[in-house]
């Protein structure tokens, strides 16, 4: 009885791990102000959106 | 006017290309070449079934246990500090010895204690499946603070690891560690306690890595970190039982 309680709480857990582990975090987990920053600010949608203009060098040495 | 008109105009931009941290961002890695969760989990479980099949090796060779004990540290040690990016080759490497260590650690115990290594595991994945759920939920957060905290703990966890196993070549341990006493039962609750929060930065490394887009490789450091993790919470929860079962 021992071994098939344990061993059914091994299995279940173990499906409930590769089940849940693919699920992305909860909002509360990832948009915090506190979190644990090992790689840097390395987030892709910080980039200024904008229309660029030509500096014309001449232009710019009057 | 100055040369730096366009910065002047514009403001600093944030093309990683051009700050002084380039060297350090990862945006110009192709998306397919990127860390992603499922990657991370699918390498765990890989990771997972090679320990297994080396517990199955251990239990059959207990024989093997030491010098695979000692080739998982130094897998572990190169692993960590000498190349994270070789994690692939590795990682898979350090499990499958370190399963060995464990099967014949394992047929050790369950020689004395009679089904103790169906409890040991059941818990070990029932503790790895509720913090999941704990960090996934956001009931736990991890912080700086709670990150050097357990370091902190981990470290002194070491130390009293490292002078056991030094006075334990002159007849002697600390008896705290090692009897089963109500005082040692605690402590080793209290390791078990640190081993499994531990699970929690884990956890935390790898939705982090996957977000910020780190590199493949990352994804086999990240379930090798699970891996040391698990096998760690596996043995204190094992020597826990079986001092609780000694009494």
């Amino acid at each position: 009885m021992n071994s098939i309680v344990f061993g059914l709480l091994a299995v279940l857990s173990l499906y409930a791990f590769f089940k849940l582990a693919k699920v992305k975090a909860s909002s509360k987990q990832l948009n915090r102000s506190n979190r644990i920053n090992r790689f840097g600010d390395q987030k892709s949608d910080n980039i200024i959106e904008g229309e660029s203009e030509e500096i014309i060098e001449d232009d710019e040495d009057k | 006017m100055s040369k730096h008109a366009a910065i002047n105009r514009f403001g600093r931009s944030a093309n990683p290309a051009f700050t002084k941290n380039f060297t350090s961002s990862f945006d110009s890695i192709p998306i397919s070449e990127r860390m992603t969760l499922d990657g991370a989990v699918n390498k765990t479980g890989i990771l997972l079934g090679l320990c297994f099949a080396g517990a199955f090796v251990g239990w059959n060779i207990p024989v093997l246990a030491i010098p695979s004990a000692i080739i998982g540290f130094i897998l572990a040690l190169v692993t960590i500090f000498r190349s994270p990016s070789k994690a692939g080759s590795t990682a898979p490497l350090y499990a499958l010895v370190q399963g060995i260590f464990l099967g014949g650690i394992t047929l050790m115990f369950e020689s004395q204690f009679d089904g103790i290594a169906i409890q040991a595991i059941g818990l070990t994945f029932g503790i790895l499946a509720s913090l999941l759920v704990c960090y996934k939920s956001g009931l736990i957060l991890p912080t700086e603070n709670f990150r050097l905290m357990l370091g902190a703990a981990i470290g002194g966890i070491m130390i009293l690891y490292l002078i056991n196993f030094v006075m334990s070549f002159f007849g002697s341990t600390l008896s705290f560690l090692t009897s089963n006493s109500p005082m040692s039962i605690g402590i080793s609750f209290g390791i078990v306690a640190i081993a499994s929060f531990s699970l929690v930065l884990d956890f935390d490394f790898i939705e982090e890595g996957a977000e910020k887009g780190m590199p493949k490789y990352m994804e086999w450091y990240g379930a090798f970190s699970l891996m040391v993790t698990l096998i760690w919470l596996y043995l204190e929860i094992i020597r826990l039982l079986a001092k609780m079962r000694s009494r």
